[in-house]
């Protein structure tokens, strides 16, 4: 997470400043933030401004509508949460048991393969945490045959997440329970997940960017996306908005960070919403919209 | 554990971490993939024209596969081509769908223009000066992620002159997000000018705001 100063700001933005650059942040990234979370903005616009040497909001908006040093890549990293750990963001966990995978499993026979992608999956913490939710919190986990897949660009992240070591603060959700049950504890403030939930994800390296990396993944019923269409420009976006439409099963749901919306990146998905999240769906086979 | 294992036989096969990944299967000629485009089926359609959206020599045919393309997915699949293609024929191409009568087609062309700022830029004086208001109205929108300097300028020479109320709220509206402090004075004429008209001089207001950085 980026660092925050705790000193007031030498700039304070205006509301009718902050009112532009929350709609400049919605058409660019699909990123969703009103006037309402002031505080949340405030901070870390101050932090941009003082960063780049802005002497005012004009000159620092000026500064990131033309990109200039990826500026718009560095603002969406201060108004988003990099620090990944277990359970992070648990609604959609909640959503994922309680109103996704029942959909899917309503017309399917006990025994079928369930297939969950998670992307980019980092050090590993999110798909080793939907392995674990499933086991702790859905029901028919023993009727089906799920699969979990974790895939990132960056082999270096992959290989932490194949060895499965965390420190105690990316557990800092877990109950001493969950913790106790996957977790062994190699030395001070290290744990090394259980080679059993360790060996039921497989990691791959993946761009989802390229069409022909992509097509290896295939009948996916459900990918978490979360944070990842925010950091790339509109035609990147859109070709990795189809591409992930490709690795879907027809009727398969995709799950985006909390701040982000899909019907601004791509209209190819149809907006479900479940009572703890907004998810997007690919339509059932034969449902072209014309 | 119900959880399939790495590497167990119902386990699907992927590329490890450490292999490059296979290339896509198809190995279609060009020849078939625009065939494909002219397909009865969707999907048939629909995975020609995300595979073919490198080479410039296929535009004549992703436009002709454009104006015809009914259903939605598939459009998006030949704009995102077209977009990226990027030449100025494939920019010509979704430039002419904004004249469509099809809103989702107009759409879907606008928001592929909006990505190719710097190829777009030859193209909007002269559609910004169009005879049918409509295409200025659109030409407007083409215009956000254009550097504040040719915004303000285009949009401010448009709504000097401007005679529709529609088309200059369009502009309006751009200005709010893009445009300078330059563009004040015209915003203030302009309020003038349609005094009477129930919405431009609020959304004036709200432009002038909004660039000032005040209260309006």
């Amino acid at each position: 997470m980026a660092q925050l100063t705790s000193i007031e700001p030498a700039i304070r933005a205006t509301d009718e400043e902050v009112q532009r650059l929350c709609e400049f942040l919605y058409r660019r990234t699909g990123m969703s933030f009103s006037i309402d979370k002031r505080y949340y903005i405030d901070r870390r616009l101050a932090e941009r401004i003082a960063v780049t040497g802005s002497s005012s909001f004009q000159s620092y908006f000026a500064l990131l509508r033309s990109d200039v040093d990826h500026e718009i890549e560095h603002l969406v990293n201060a108004f988003t949460v990099n620090e990944t750990y277990f359970y992070r963001e648990e609604h959609q966990l909640h959503c994922l048991t309680a109103g996704v995978l029942e959909r899917i499993v309503s017309t399917r026979p006990a025994g079928a393969p369930i297939r969950i992608w998670s992307v980019p999956c980092s050090t590993g913490e999110e798909p080793y945490s939907i392995a674990i939710w499933l086991l702790e919190n859905w029901g028919q986990v023993d009727a089906f045959d799920i699969e979990i897949v974790g895939s990132d660009i960056d082999t270096r992240v992959l290989e932490a997440a194949i060895s499965g070591v965390y420190g105690k603060r990316a557990l800092m959700r877990l109950s001493a329970t969950v913790i106790q049950r996957y977790f062994e504890p190699i030395g001070p403030g290290e744990y090394r997940i259980d080679p059993g939930l360790r060996d039921s994800v497989q990691f791959h390296r993946v761009n989802v960017v390229d069409p022909q990396q992509t097509a290896a993944y295939r009948d996916f019923d459900v990918i978490f996306c979360r944070n990842l269409l925010i950091y790339f420009d509109d035609a990147s976006r859109r070709l990795a908005a189809e591409n992930l439409y490709d690795c879907l099963r027809p009727g398969g749901y995709i799950l985006l960070g909390h701040s982000e919306s899909m019907s601004r990146i791509s209209p190819l998905f149809d907006v479900c919403r479940f009572p703890d999240a907004i998810v997007y769906q690919r339509a059932e086979g034969g449902h072209d919209n014309q | 554990m119900p959880l399939i294992k790495r590497g167990s036989a119902s386990g699907t096969r992927l590329p490890t971490s450490a292999e490059t990944p296979p290339r896509a299967a198809s190995h279609a000629s060009l020849a078939s993939r625009l065939a494909d485009l002219r397909s009865a089926e969707a999907e048939r359609r629909w995975r020609a024209a995300r595979a073919l959206g490198r080479d410039p020599e296929v535009v004549p045919a992703l436009a002709a596969a454009l104006r015809c393309e009914p259903v939605a997915r598939v459009r998006e699949a030949i704009t995102t081509a077209l977009l990226r293609i990027g030449t100025e024929a494939s920019v010509a191409v979704l430039i002419d769908c904004l004249r469509c009568n099809d809103a989702g087609l107009r759409a879907a062309a606008i928001e592929a223009l909006q990505a190719l700022p710097t190829a777009v830029r030859p193209f909007v004086e002269a559609l910004l000066a169009d005879a049918d208001s409509d295409v200025r109205i659109l030409a407007t929108e083409l215009m956000r992620n254009m550097p504040e300097r040719d915004v303000t300028e285009l949009l401010c020479r448009l709504i000097e002159h401007e005679p529709h109320p529609n088309v200059c709220a369009a502009a309006i509206e751009v200005l709010t997000e893009a445009g300078t402090s330059d563009a004040i004075p015209v915003l203030e004429a302009c309020s003038r000018r349609f005094a009477h008209d129930p919405f431009l001089p609020f959304a004036i207001s709200v432009a002038i705001a909004r660039i000032s950085g005040t209260e309006g």
